[in-house]
């Protein structure tokens, strides 16, 4: 198994394997995200994190759709000052642990920023991309002129690598990352605006009305954007959306990914989904001649 | 969602109420389904009636639940499920320990010859005792307005545990601590229903984990040898924004 190395670097971050648990996804309990790290993921990132306590949106906050997943968590959260020891907790089994964060404002953001690099976070994900809460998410992500200030202002005051999380939900996903270009690397997408309705009780079935769609139905929409922005930018990538077997993880590295996040196919595979991606992106190499997941990066964009 | 009308309700305590309809599905005791009240809320319940007459069993504790003990036959009730894992079948003698509402998870468990511990705040609250056969089921109240005055360690007592081939148990997580803390040491087999915030009802959302464990899908059902290696069982869980508290 030696010669089929799974090792994959973004920015500086070097990973076991480019599986990678996404935010949102069983990651607010430090216990939790230690379980998943010690069952295959390389690296997690945790539940988005703001400066205040948050409690997020009253149930229903999913709605199931076969293997997609409608959701309005609502950003829930602590609030950063009591999330350090959820952190402490995850990291003890040595990989890395990716801080999520969202706010308003670029001070906020840097504000955030910096704690979760006093915690020990490995990097930071800035979430400028949920696409269901008034103000913060993809409301700030949409704005091009908000992003680079916010990537600007959160990488002049941290040493962690800085990845961004682009929302798929603006008319040209390129422009928001070229905007954010100063970031060590980008992650794409996060989840469709959507809406279900409950056709027997007559009203939508989140309390919130509008949620993020997740699952299958949306991976095509992510390996176009990835797809767009590497040819377009060249900048390293994280994709996400939609993967749930070695299939989906070699289309999106071949549109240009250097690691994936997953997340909602953990509610079908369960937390054994890493270990068996990570067999099976093996069983592909040697099948396909691959002796380094670096030559496949990108060799599925037309020049 | 899953939606069925209401055929029937009935008061089985002043504050718990159950609501009975047709659901052509197999369910498990120990499974849980979320049931919603639009334009209110949706929460985590357990069905006390499992034949192809289904029923929740019900006590008001907040908006969702009040909403749906004011339904009435005829009216919608929406619900999604079942979920988690179900209570092991065992053979021989069972004793069921419910507190408070989680007698409705146990419900489905009582048989001839079944011997059960119900603890409850107060005489109100001690649901299914007389599904029992005289004299195999005690009774503990906080209150002492009923049987026993005491929790449910005054009701363990007076048991002798260790000749029960299975030991069932449901209810809030302090009681269960208890319960589990009991037996630890003796020779009995026994799985414990536990209770915890929960949001989604499917393993994405992380509100139920313990030492990661989803409560939702690796449980809520979890043997004592599960438990023995659960540091945050009875000590620490997530409030509804996620933030760490100590249990209860």
């Amino acid at each position: 198994m030696p010669e089929y190395s799974l090792i994959s670097r973004i920015g500086s971050l070097k990973l076991e394997s480019p599986l990678i648990l996404a935010s949102g996804i069983l990651d607010e309990n430090g216990y939790t995200m230690k379980r998943i790290l010690e069952e295959g993921a390389a690296a997690v990132v945790t539940k988005s994190i703001g400066s205040v306590e948050r409690p997020g949106f009253t149930p229903p906050v999913v709605a199931e759709m076969d293997d997609d997943l409608l959701n309005a968590i609502g950003l829930s959260n602590p609030g950063i000052d009591h999330f350090g020891g959820e952190i402490f907790i995850a990291r003890s089994i040595g990989k890395p642990v990716i801080g999520s964060i969202f706010g308003a404002t670029a001070e906020e953001f840097s504000s955030l920023a910096s704690k979760m690099q006093s915690y020990g976070a490995d990097a930071v994900e800035l979430n400028l991309s949920c696409p269901h809460v008034k103000g913060v998410g993809s409301e700030v992500g949409s704005d091009p002129a908000l992003v680079e200030e916010i990537v600007g202002e959160v990488k002049s005051k941290v040493s962690i690598p800085v990845f961004a999380k682009l929302t798929p939900n603006v008319t040209d996903v390129v422009a928001i990352a070229k905007a954010a270009s100063r970031a060590d690397a980008l992650v794409l997408i996060n989840t469709v605006r959507a809406i279900h309705i409950d056709i027997y009780a007559r009203k939508p079935t989140l309390s919130n009305a509008y949620g993020g769609l997740s699952g299958p139905a949306i991976k095509p929409i992510g390996v176009r954007a990835v797809y767009d922005v590497y040819k377009e930018t060249g900048k390293e990538i994280i994709g996400c959306g939609g993967i749930s077997g070695f299939e989906d993880v070699m289309e999106y590295m071949m549109a240009g990914a250097r690691a994936v996040e997953i997340g909602t196919a953990l509610k079908t595979s369960g937390r054994s989904i890493f270990d068996r991606i990570k067999k099976d992106i093996i069983s592909f190499m040697k099948s396909e001649r691959i002796e380094s997941l670096e030559e496949i990066i990108g060799a599925g964009v037309s020049r | 969602m899953i939606h069925a009308d209401i055929i029937r309700k009935e008061k089985i305590s002043p504050t718990v109420f159950t609501l009975y309809f047709h659901w052509n599905a197999t369910v498990l005791p120990g499974q849980f389904v979320m049931v919603w009240a639009p334009g209110t809320g949706e929460i985590p319940m357990s069905l006390s009636h499992l034949g192809k007459e289904k029923a929740f069993t019900i006590k008001n504790y907040g908006q969702t639940s009040d909403k749906l003990i004011n339904l009435e036959p005829g009216e919608r009730i929406f619900f999604r499920g079942p979920y988690g894992r179900p209570f092991s079948a065992s053979k021989g003698k069972t004793l069921l320990i419910g507190g408070g509402s989680g007698m409705a998870s146990l419900h489905p468990l009582i048989k001839i010859g079944s011997s059960g511990l119900i603890a409850a705040r107060t005489k109100d609250e001690l649901l299914f005792m007389d599904e029992f056969e005289a004299g195999k089921v005690i009774a503990t109240t906080d209150d002492g307005s009923f049987g026993i005055k005491g929790n449910v360690l005054a009701g363990l007592k007076q048991l002798d545990l260790e000749s029960f081939d299975m030991i069932y148990a449901c209810g809030p997580e302090i009681m269960l601590y208890s319960v589990y803390n009991h037996l630890k040491d003796m020779k009995v087999d026994a799985e414990l229903s536990l209770e915890r915030m929960m949001k989604c009802g499917i393993g994405v959302c992380d509100s139920c984990s313990i030492n990661g464990f989803q409560l939702c899908m690796d449980g809520p059902t979890f043997t004592m040898d599960q438990l023995r290696y659960m540091n945050e069982f009875g000590s620490e869980k997530l409030t509804f924004s996620g933030k760490r508290v100590k249990v209860p």
